[in-house]
């Protein structure tokens, strides 16, 4: 860590030095499992104590902290938190540790020491949040996995929180083509959080990376959750929001983004729903407005391989003209009557749809999916490009010529 | 002195031949039934003297036993008052013993000596025909009921002086007219009141088609009521058999008002239903639940989800077998009970999970807790299930009035032929009948179709027993367009009707 950087920092960090060492890391274990004390309560008790160790010490000693805080750092064994730690698959990465990840060291209050399961991501430094509401429509999730799946592809690493809704859609859709996700949990990682998640977390914890600050056992508490969002937004270069209601966590993360320099990108949503809220809130302030993971793609400046893109399913006739006729959810009866064919045809038409991902039934109405959006455009593209005569898609996607970033580059160290 | 009528007792809805013996004897007035009387005919003691008094008639001043034969049969309902007066009537020759033994006598008396009404008289006269006598004696109301059943003849009579008069030859009922035969059903409803809905509506007469259960699941005005009301209306004419088992339960659950049921029965019981009300049961007297009312018909069961357990639970057997075995201390009855099953419900609690324009409020355990209620080993007889939206003002302006109910009731009537000819010699009457295996053997369903399904299962948009009730229901649709085989396009259709989740699941959104 070279310490100009951090002399132009205008908020104190951690000492260079601290938790190295045997004596520094066994306190470490024990102030992770602290509850009553953050970092940003800590980090100046360390600047001026030095060590790890020094900063337990005077905890212990009454000089800082709750009286919980002070018995804990007393009495707490920190052998016994490593076992558990270690049963549990997970290891300290201390501050001074290589494997702590650079970005996270330029936020202010960063963590003093994670801790870690699986391997540290490969490409930590292009990681790209995807937040969002839990309660999410059925289009958020498939805005979500999209593009976990699409970041995945890009060999980025997907970072969000294991919640319902869209965290869960966007770590599924990294683990669909088995690209790397990382979780960062509100609890210890031994405590998966919410129960619905607890398949997702074990799945992420073999395939992908878990990672907390809070010491196995600590149990998910409601002041982690804004806390544990520092630390998605502090791990990525980029924060996703996809969809939220007024007031909720994936703002907060959205601006801590802001708040570390890191980039915004918000997926745009209809005026009239409540979860487009925080997105076009987002949008107004400055975010990056995305319709679908190849805006997104193109503005991280990335490309999956051609062979990855989504397949190319022929539609005939009549499910195209029935797809054209899809503006917003729609009723079959209106289709029917709209297009002059009979209520059975419209449904079947609409079933091959369904089963194909193209469409899909909302409480009784069709809508289209993301997927046929792409599809779409491909095949606005095609006629286009048939028109002029140019046979050239091979060499992009999209038909710029070459991908560059209009998303800022995280500064690597 | 030795008297000797026929009378008939009630059990289940079959009716049984009961000898009704009288002695006059000496001893200290009074009245003694023997031979397993229930409490019903335990309480006719005290009604039958005054009533007997009342029409002018005399009441022996001395030990009267009565008895009832087979001594092994309970005896219930109100029915055997009569028959116990004639006997007594008969023992101190009264009336005419000669004529006695070629009738059947059913009724309650009142106190002043009239015939009231009683239920179960249908199957008092199908009891008495079988039996081969002449005829019954009923109460004047009850005459068109009996009137029913074919070569029997039929005396109403208002009052037991009427019935005395009668045997005697000094009264002559007036003859029952046989109506009631109209063949076409009149309903008070028609589908053609429903508007919008259009997939809905297609989708009953699938289901009507195949005899398939329904489930919809929809927001509070959605319309599910108004459309299971239809269901019944393009049901398949009733033969005159079904009309007269139907008739016949609700003669015995005292419903009847009049002639032949030709409608095809609509019930709808509220969700606090006790399990005895609608299974049927009854602490003396058996009655036939809403399930036995709905034979024949449409069981509706709104607000699904708040039904008690044990209530729905128990409605495993009526849907297997068609039929409900009640048993109690005071004995067991059978009740057929074969009905088309429309079970509705929100698609949360709070009503609004899928709505385009309001939002869900409920929480996420309640609405796991919620979703549970929507799956189970009842629900897994219901081959049809709909999600049915909310109709904007301008979705429900925009369109036309349906077809109705008698254009679409041709078409469910040729595919019913259809299933009707081709199960003869399995004994199936419609395609939601066949247990799985034997529809997969039977449903004539070209590689292609089946190739579809296949995929359909890969793509885990069904799982195995959604795979069975998909054909089944693709079946119909095939009869109902007149194919031999099941083709691709009668598959689709049917997997539209697969699933009640208004919330599609996650594989499905990629």
């Amino acid at each position: 860590m070279p310490s100009e950087s951090r002399a132009v920092r205008p908020w104190p960090t951690w000492p260079p030095d601290y938790g190295s060492g045997d004596e520094d890391r066994r306190a470490l274990f024990v102030l992770s499992a602290l509850r009553g004390i953050s970092p940003r309560n800590l980090i100046p008790i360390a600047v001026e104590r030095g060590s790890a160790a020094a900063t337990l010490a005077w905890i212990a000693e009454g000089h800082a902290g709750s009286e919980n805080d002070q018995a804990f750092a007393r009495g707490l064994d920190p052998d016994a938190i490593a076992r558990v730690a270690e049963a549990c698959g997970s290891r300290l990465v201390t501050w001074t540790s290589a494997e702590y990840p650079n970005q996270l060291r330029q936020i202010p209050d960063p963590p003093g020491a994670i801790y870690l399961t699986g391997r540290a991501s490969p490409d930590v430094t292009s990681a790209v949040a995807v937040v969002g509401a839990r309660r999410c429509t059925a289009s958020g999730r498939e805005a979500a996995y999209r593009i976990g799946r699409g970041l995945a592809l890009a060999g980025l690493t997907v970072v969000s929180g294991a919640a319902r809704g869209i965290d869960a859609a966007s770590h599924e859709g990294a683990l669909s083509v088995r690209g790397w996700t990382l979780a960062v949990l509100g609890s210890g990682l031994d405590v998966p959080y919410p129960s619905a998640s607890r398949e997702l977390i074990a799945r992420i914890g073999r395939l992908g990376t878990l990672v907390s600050e809070y010491a196995p056992g600590t149990p998910p508490s409601q002041h982690h959750f804004p806390a544990r969002n520092r630390i998605v937004a502090g791990l990525c270069r980029a924060t996703v929001v996809v969809e939220g209601a007024k007031g909720s966590g994936s703002l907060i993360t959205a601006e801590h983004a802001m708040e570390f320099g890191r980039d915004v990108v918000a997926v745009a949503g209809s005026v009239t729903s409540a979860l487009s809220e925080v997105p076009l809130q987002l949008i107004r302030e400055g975010a990056t407005l995305i319709r679908d993971v190849d805006d997104l793609l193109d503005d991280l400046g990335v490309e999956i391989a051609p062979a990855e893109v989504a397949d190319r399913l022929e539609l005939d006739d009549a499910e195209r003209r029935i797809l054209d006729g899809i503006a917003e959810p729609t009723l079959p009866d209106r289709l029917a009557s709209s297009l002059g064919v009979t209520v059975p045809e419209v449904v079947g038409v609409l079933m091959r749809l369904e089963l194909r991902g193209f469409v899909r039934n909302v409480g009784g109405r069709y809508e289209t999916t993301l997927k046929a959006r792409a599809q779409r455009d491909q095949r606005d593209e095609d006629s286009e490009r048939s028109a002029r005569g140019t046979p050239d898609r091979a060499t992009s996607r999209t038909g710029t010529p070459a991908p560059s970033s209009r998303l800022a580059a995280i500064d690597e160290r | 002195m030795y008297g000797r009528v026929n009378g008939v007792t009630v059990v289940g809805v079959r009716g049984h031949l009961v000898a009704v013996e009288a002695h006059v004897g000496r001893g200290l007035p009074s009245l003694t039934i023997t031979g397993l009387p229930g409490a019903g005919v335990q309480d006719a003691r005290d009604r039958i003297r005054p009533a007997v008094e009342s029409a002018g008639l005399e009441w022996p001043l001395r030990r009267v036993v009565v008895n009832l034969s087979p001594g092994t049969l309970r005896k219930e309902g109100p029915g055997l008052d009569l028959p116990v007066a004639m006997g007594v009537l008969a023992a101190t020759t009264q009336v005419p013993a000669g004529a006695l033994g070629r009738w059947a006598f059913a009724g309650e008396l009142s106190l002043r000596g009239g015939l009231v009404p009683t239920p179960g008289v249908l199957s008092v006269a199908i009891a008495a025909a079988r039996a081969g006598l002449r005829g019954v004696v009923v109460p004047a109301e009850n005459a068109a009921e009996a009137a029913l059943v074919d070569d029997l003849e039929v005396v109403g009579a208002a009052s037991l002086a009427e019935v005395v008069g009668f045997l005697r030859g000094t009264w002559r009922p007036t003859a029952p007219g046989k109506t009631g035969r109209r063949e076409d059903a009149k309903h008070a409803v028609d589908l053609a009141e429903v508007r919008g809905q259009a997939q809905a509506r297609r989708a009953l007469e699938v289901a009507a088609a195949g005899g398939h259960n329904v489930l919809m699941v929809g927001p509070p005005g959605a319309g599910k009521t108004m459309l299971a009301r239809r269901l019944a209306t393009i049901l398949p004419t009733m033969s005159r058999d079904e009309s007269l088992e139907v008739t016949q339960l609700h003669s015995v659950a005292g419903l009847l008002d009049g002639g032949l049921i030709h409608a095809r029965p609509f019930r709808s019981p509220h969700h606090t239903v006790s399990p005895a009300a609608l299974l049927g049961g009854g602490t003396a007297y058996l009655r036939p639940g809403e399930v036995s009312l709905a034979h024949h018909g449409v069981l509706f069961l709104d607000e699904f989800t708040e039904f008690r357990r044990d209530a729905v639970e128990g409605l495993r057997q009526p849907l297997e077998d068609g039929r409900v075995v009640v048993t109690r201390m005071v004995g067991s009855a059978v009740f057929p009970a074969r009905f088309t099953l429309v079970a509705a419900a929100n698609p949360c609690p709070c009503g609004f999970a899928g709505d385009p324009v309001r939002r869900c409020i409920c929480r996420d355990d309640r609405l796991k807790t919620y979703q549970a209620k929507l799956t189970g080993p009842l629900l897994d007889r219901v081959d049809i299930r709909l999600v049915l939206p909310r109709l904007t003002k301008r979705e429900l302006l925009g369109e036309q009035p349906g077809e109705t109910s008698s254009s679409v009731r041709e078409r469910v009537e040729r595919a019913r032929s259809l299933q009707r000819r081709r199960y003869a010699p399995l004994g199936f009457p419609s395609n939601a009948q066949l247990p799985g295996p034997v529809a997969r053997r039977e449903a004539r369903i070209s590689p292609q179709a089946r190739e579809l399904l296949a995929s359909a299962v890969d793509l885990h948009a069904l799982t195995g027993r959604g795979f069975d009730r998909t054909l089944k229901v693709a079946r119909t649709i095939a009869d109902l367009a007149g194919a031999d085989l099941v083709e691709p396009d009668h598959v689709v259709e049917a997997l539209a009707y697969r699933s009640a989740s208004p919330l599609p699941e996650l594989e499905r959104a990629v």
